[in-house]
Order: structure tokens, then sequence, then C-alpha cells
């Protein structure tokens, strides 16, 4: 099992599962945090993991949604998270992936440039978002707004599915360089 | 509740077989549903898998998203909305449970707005005293206003009116002190020639009057300036020590008249007096 496949599990009554993946551990412990605090009517699984491939003695539910946190102050988390996207299979990346970039506030101590991560979740055919997940008060707005596509990824969100949610996110009105 | 239940019991025999046959009905539309799932699932794992690489991600992914979309699209198009059998008990309950949502987001609505409420009353209740306040030191103020504005005039009339006579009362004072001091002056430095001299001088000469002090001559001479500024010239009679009239010509306190050698006027203060009387 190196490859993550999604829909790979029946899925288990009222719950959704979401898998962040980053090095940033502390990170993503806070944000893990802020999502279980929300109020939601589904039961969430929160699951963290530094890379791709998870382990495969482990028996975990069916995986809804996968977040690669990129920092930007770190070129080891770009890195980390390109040689991850290896072991996810093709399917996922219809609507069940997202890139959020973190320490863009601080321009001074980016190391990656943001075009790069731009251009990344561009040629994933991903939504990417932006967020500074060491202010409270954005990741908490970033927690919400990860749970409702979690939900919506998770199939418990009547009449949209993620697909379609996909093509909701993607801006038409912001073509990448490459296409200019 | 017990005696309503037994007294309910023959229509909720019958509510509690229903109840059971609608559950009955849900569980199987579900489990067939789950039947359902269990075959796709076992589709898609027979489906292998594929990962990508950054070059050719872009392009099989559009490939797949579009291919992707167009199934969704042709399901959305062929189905047509499913419901729940629209039996009674699970109409009823869906709409009790409908109920009770909408009670406790109503109820949720109903204490915030209690509380907020609460909040306001606390507000204006606060507001009104303060505003109690600001009018009870407005009236205050009026009412100092109100008597100062009654006490002024007549106070300060009256009280410049006493400042003025305790000033001129002062000053009266003052002059009396005044007069009275040069008058001691007067008597202790220029005495009456005494017994000795009037003596000697009666031996010389007989004295035709009786001698006036210099007080008195000066006194003569400033009120004949005053009483007649026009022709203020005292007539020297026998009376004035002729010493003493030597003294004041001398000084310059009285002046001679140019004509007549026998009369004399005060020298000081007439001058413009004088001046005046010379432009008339």
């Amino acid at each position: 099992m190196s490859v993550l496949r999604p829909l790979d599990k029946l899925p288990k009554l009222n719950t959704a599962t979401i898998l962040l993946v980053s090095t940033e551990d502390a990170l993503l412990q806070q944000l893990a945090d802020s999502m279980l605090r929300e109020d939601c009517a589904s039961q969430l699984n929160v699951h963290l993991a530094k890379s791709l491939p998870l382990p495969s003695n482990v028996t975990r539910p069916r995986i809804d949604l996968i977040v690669f946190v990129v920092n930007l102050h770190s070129k080891y988390s770009l890195q980390n998270v390109e040689e991850s996207l290896r072991h996810v299979d093709a399917s996922f990346f219809l609507g069940k992936v997202c890139f959020l970039a973190t320490g863009a506030g601080q321009e001074s101590r980016c190391s990656i440039h943001h075009n790069t991560v731009v251009t990344l979740a561009h040629t994933y055919r991903s939504p990417l978002l932006f967020c500074d997940l060491k202010m409270e008060d954005f990741r908490v707005t970033m927690a919400q707004r990860l749970v409702r596509m979690l939900q919506i990824c998770a199939g418990h969100t009547p009449g949209i599915s993620a697909l379609s949610l996909l093509s909701l996110l993607q801006s038409p009105e912001s073509p990448s360089l490459e296409d200019l | 509740m017990s005696m309503n239940q037994q007294d309910l019991d023959p229509v909720n025999t019958a509510d509690v077989d229903d109840v059971a046959d609608a559950e009955k009905e849900l569980i199987e539309e579900c489990e067939e549903i789950w039947k359902d799932m269990e075959e796709c699932q076992n589709k898609l794992s027979l489906v292998g898998t594929e990962t990508l690489t950054n070059s050719n991600a872009q392009l099989s992914l559009l490939i797949m998203q579009a291919k992707c979309l167009a199934a969704e699209l042709n399901q959305w198009q062929k189905e047509t909305p499913k419901i729940i059998p629209l039996n009674e008990d699970v109409l009823l309950t869906l709409g009790k449970e409908e109920f009770q949502k909408l009670r406790h987001d109503l109820e949720m609505v109903l204490s915030t707005i209690q509380s907020k409420n609460e909040k306001l009353k606390e507000d204006l209740e606060r507001e009104q005293q303060w505003l109690d306040e600001q009018e009870q030191i407005l009236e205050s103020l009026n009412t100092v206003y109100n008597e100062l504005k009654n006490q002024v005039v007549p106070f300060s009339e009256s009280r410049i009116f006493n400042e003025l006579k305790t000033k001129m009362v002062n000053i009266k004072e003052y002059k009396e002190t005044l007069l009275f001091t040069l008058g001691g002056f007067l008597e202790d430095h220029f005495p009456l020639p005494d017994g000795k001299v009037k003596k000697k001088k009666k031996n010389l000469q007989e004295p035709t009057a009786q001698l006036i002090t210099l007080h008195e001559m000066l006194e003569i001479l400033i009120n004949k300036l005053f009483d007649v500024p026009h022709d203020p010239y005292v007539k020297i009679s026998d009376s004035f020590w002729p010493p003493y009239i030597e003294l004041l010509l001398r000084n310059g306190i009285a002046l001679r008249h140019p004509e007549d050698p026998n009369r004399a006027r005060n020298g000081y203060g007439s001058v413009s007096l004088t001046v005046i009387l010379q432009s008339q």
C-alpha cells in the first residue's frame, strides 16, 4: 500500500477523515486542534503525517482529503511535499487534494518564492490556500474552511461533489505564468 | 404520565406497529444502498493505481477531470431525485425532528435576545442615571447662576458706594491728622513771641494789635486765595508779626503786591490763577 488511493475502503458512518502532510509538526498540531474545535455535524478524524507513503501496517479509515502544507521559510518542506506527491494516486487530484502555503506574511524570511508553490498547485490542478498558521485568528479561519471542504469531499454535503467544488475553486481569471 | 399512557394505549400500539414498519422499510432501503456501495467499492478496487510526475501531471489530470466532470454531469442528468417513502410516520418523525431543531434554535435566539435586552436595560438605567445626574448638575448650576445674577447689581453698587465712602473717610481722617500735625509743627517751631521778647519790643514800639500766630496767618492767606481767587491779596495788618511776614516773603510762601507794599498773597497755587486772570 505504498500508493495512497481515494475510496479504497468503505466509509464509516458519518465520519470524515483529513490527512495533513508537512514537516512542520508544531504548526500541524495547532491546525489539527483548531479543526477539532470547529462545530461540525460529522465526526472529524484528523491524521498527521510528516511525509508519504504512510506505513502500511496500520489500519486507518478512508481518507477523504489530503492537505499538503508548505512552509515558505523552508526549502526542505517543499521538497518533502514534492516527494510525497509521488505516492498519491492520480484520482485523488479530482478534488481531494489541496495545498496550503504558510509564512507568506514574513517575506524577508521566505526562501521559496511564492510563484513556485503557485506553479506546483497549478501543475497538480489543485487549489492553493495561503494562511499564516502562526497567527491564531488566521489559523481558526483556515480550520473552518478546511472542515467545510472536508465535509464536501467526504460526501456529507448533499448536491455537491469534490470535483464540482474543485471546478468552483479554480479561478479562471488567474492563468499561470506558463499559460501566458 | 402513566395514566395518560394507559388511556392512550390502544392508539399507541397501532402507532408503534406503524413506526416499526416504517423503520423496517427505511432500514431495508439503507441495506440496498449499502450493497450498491459495496459493489462499487469492489469495482473500484480492481482499478489500478496511477501516480503522477511533474511532467505529465497537468495534461493527464485535465483529461481525467474532464472525463469525470462529464460523467458527473451525465449522472446528474440521468438521475431523478429520490425521496424517502412518504409514509405518514416517517413524515411525522422528520417533522418532529425538524420542529425540535427549530425549537432549539429559537430557544437559543430567545436566550440571546433576552440577555441582550437585559444588557440594554442596564445600559438604559445607567444612561438614565447619568442623565439625572447631569440634569441635577444643570439645575444647581442654574440656581447658582440666578442667585449670582440677582446679587450682582445691587451688591456691586452698594459695595462701590461703601468703598468710596470708606476711602473718603480714610482720606478725611488722613487730612485731619496731616493738618493737626502741621498745626502742631507750626506751634512747636514758630511760637508767638513770648513775654521777654514782647517786653523788649514793647520798649521799642507799642503793639497796636493782638498778634496772631503763623498758623493763622497762613490760614488767612490760603482762605483768601480760595474765597476770592481774582484778588487774593491780604492787607498786612499790625496783627501780623513782622519777622514772620519777612520769613514768608523770603521763602516765597507769600508774595508782596507789586504796587501796594502793604498787601501780600499766597505764593503757591495761585500762579495758575493769576495766569488765567491775565489772559482774561
